[in-house]
């Protein structure tokens, strides 16, 4: 519709960016690069540093309490290479630490992912299921991980049972809810073509159900998974005696900055490192028959009433934002 | 019978099984809930719906409950306020090339650490002080607010801005008339999600910084192993905060999207 339109804009500012590349040639090279986008990213570590350099050094001039609460960025990096190293105050080191937080986020991820796939099936199939769990998944899709936290480390006391029930709690409604939107999605007309040509029903299930159920069952792993992390971090801060989240706690505790910083940072990385290295990879195996389809949108909301506003302007990504 | 009449014979009906199974569900869950309660686990480590009820009530006869949500409250909102402007500036400075590449990272860093970072660093950093709060808000929200402003600026409507000034309408009316129109959905979506994030990270700041509010009593709560109020709190601020984000919110919304009926609906 708006092709004759476009058309003439798009000459002009082709022309115009060609007219601004041959400026820039005049211009010399250490302008170029001061100007490039690239060089402001690299320049925003450093911006940060000299911020907290300069930070520290105002409240030391400026308050009167002993300012060795703060810490610098040497200390923080003397730190984290201490740990790496597996040299450490704490009772157990870094790999032991995240070794036995990883074996309780992944029991409480299977679990969650099988219980809540049975429960999607279900509500994607009837109505009736549909209805009974429907209440209950949306509170539990908004509960906050620091509820679980709390209530369970009350219940359960220390050890496993209380943080793999804060996982499989914290990540079954993503499951579910994905789940759900992925058998609603099937596409009806290939299930009836497959009926009408006497498909077995064993084929119909591995090949018409399965490739259109996947893509949301993948999200809905990778997003367990990260929020599963999130309230297992915070459930071993407030009940726990080992474990990720109950040695940064324990940095707090003692309250040494230079640790809380530098545990932050092994979070990031941990949490980086995860996306990066393991799944995106798995994901592109998974999906390089359907390059397309390989990031279906995530399901965080209520879907009944997200089908009725088809042009509702895209919200931008949120499915990285599940804080806390 | 008629065509007609049949369908809606079996509307009514899909209506009664659907409230059926929905009433169902709430008899099967709070009843496992009340019975668990007592059978299974010591009633005073799981409290039942009916224990719950009755603590909400002694904490409102008490009058702790008042006090407590308008502290919270309070930081929410300012804090809920000052990330959206601070978000809207950065989204807004985005749109020169070497901003967005400083800022690349710090939008990808608000993105995706968890709140529990920002909250321990900022406890330990400024202590009990006002503004420890109101800085982990801002550090964990801006950034929603930022991608949202950003995607929206780059999306603005160019032909009809360009026809608007050929036809030389003044600057406030185009902004009024385009620009405004055009961006409230995208202002509108950072808002929900940086409250829906923002009422619990606020709740975690106050568990570990604040002298106030509901954090710091569900804190009081655990300490004194007082499970039953512990829940009361949790769920008591929890109906809350739903009730603002998905009615207070969308009430508001709703009516400002009323001219645009594609928006409107939930």
């Amino acid at each position: 519709m708006t092709d004759l339109a476009v058309q003439p804009s798009n000459q002009t500012s082709k022309v115009s960016a060609k007219g601004g590349a041959a400026r820039k040639k005049q211009k010399p090279f250490v302008v170029r690069v001061l100007k490039s986008p690239t060089f402001a990213r690299g320049l925003f570590l450093p911006a940060v540093l000299v911020f907290w350099l300069i930070s520290n050094k105002m409240i030391e001039d400026s308050w009167d309490f002993d300012s060795s609460v703060l810490a610098t960025p040497r200390e923080v990096w003397d730190f984290m290479y201490a740990e790496i190293s597996g040299d450490t105050v704490a009772p157990n080191n870094l790999y032991q630490t995240f070794g036995i937080s990883l074996r309780r986020l992944g029991i409480g991820w299977v679990v969650s992912m099988i219980a809540g796939t049975a429960i999607g099936l279900g509500m994607g199939l009837s109505k009736a299921v549909n209805a009974f769990f429907h209440d209950w998944v949306m509170a539990l899709l908004a509960m906050p991980a620091l509820a679980w936290a709390l209530f369970l480390s009350l219940i359960l006391g220390f050890g496993d049972t209380g943080p793999v029930w804060a996982v499989v709690l914290a990540g079954i409604p993503f499951v579910i809810v994905n789940v759900r939107e992925g058998v609603r999605s099937t596409p009806t007309d290939l299930f009836d073509m497959s009926t009408a040509f006497a498909v077995p029903r064993s084929k119909q299930i591995r090949h018409v159900l399965l490739p259109s159920l996947f893509p949301f069952l993948f999200a809905a792993a990778r997003y367990a998974l990260s929020i599963g992390w999130k309230g297992l971090v915070l459930i071993e801060l407030f009940g726990g005696q080992d474990g990720a989240g109950w040695t940064f706690k324990f940095w707090y505790d003692a309250h040494r900055l230079h640790g809380v910083i530098g545990y932050s940072m092994f979070f990031v990385i941990f949490a980086l490192v995860v996306e990066n290295l393991i799944l995106e990879p798995i994901s592109r195996r998974v999906f390089k028959w359907r390059p397309r389809l390989d990031a279906p949108e995530l399901v965080e909301e209520d879907i009944d009433t997200n089908l009725e506003k088809p042009n509702r302007p895209a919200p931008a990504r949120s499915d990285v934002a599940g804080t806390i | 019978m008629t065509q007609e009449e049949l369908v809606k014979i079996a509307r009514r009906k899909e209506l009664v099984v659907r409230w059926a199974a929905r009433i169902l569900g709430y008899v099967v869950v709070l009843g496992l809930w009340e019975w668990a309660s007592g059978a299974v686990i010591e009633e005073n480590l799981l409290p039942g719906p009916t224990r719950v009820i009755q603590t909400a009530v002694e904490l409102f006869q008490d009058g702790a409950v008042f006090p407590a949500f308008g502290s919270t409250l309070n930081r929410i909102v300012v804090g809920v306020t000052l990330s959206f402007f601070i978000g809207a500036a950065v989204g807004i400075l985005t749109q020169n090339r070497w901003f967005a590449g400083f800022f690349k990272d710090a939008i990808t860093i608000g993105l995706t650490s968890p709140g529990l970072i920002w909250v321990l660093i900022t406890a330990l950093v400024f202590g009990n002080q006002w503004f420890a709060p109101l800085t982990t808000i801002i550090l964990t929200t801006f950034a929603l607010v930022s991608v949202n402003v950003a995607e929206g600026i780059g999306t603005l409507p160019k032909d009809t801005i360009d026809m608007a000034r050929a036809f030389k309408v003044g600057v406030v009316r185009r902004n009024r008339h385009i620009v405004i129109p055009h961006l409230a959905p995208f202002l509108f979506t950072g808002i929900r999600f940086s409250f829906s994030i923002g009422w619990k990270v606020t709740v975690l700041t106050e568990v570990f910084t604040a002298g106030s509010g509901i954090g710091y009593e569900m804190r009081i709560a655990q300490i004194l192993f007082r499970q039953d109020e512990v829940l009361t709190w949790i769920l008591l601020f929890f109906v809350f905060a739903l009730f603002l984000e998905k009615v207070v919110l969308q009430a508001i919304e709703d009516r400002f999207f009323r001219w645009r009926k594609e928006i409107a609906s939930t």
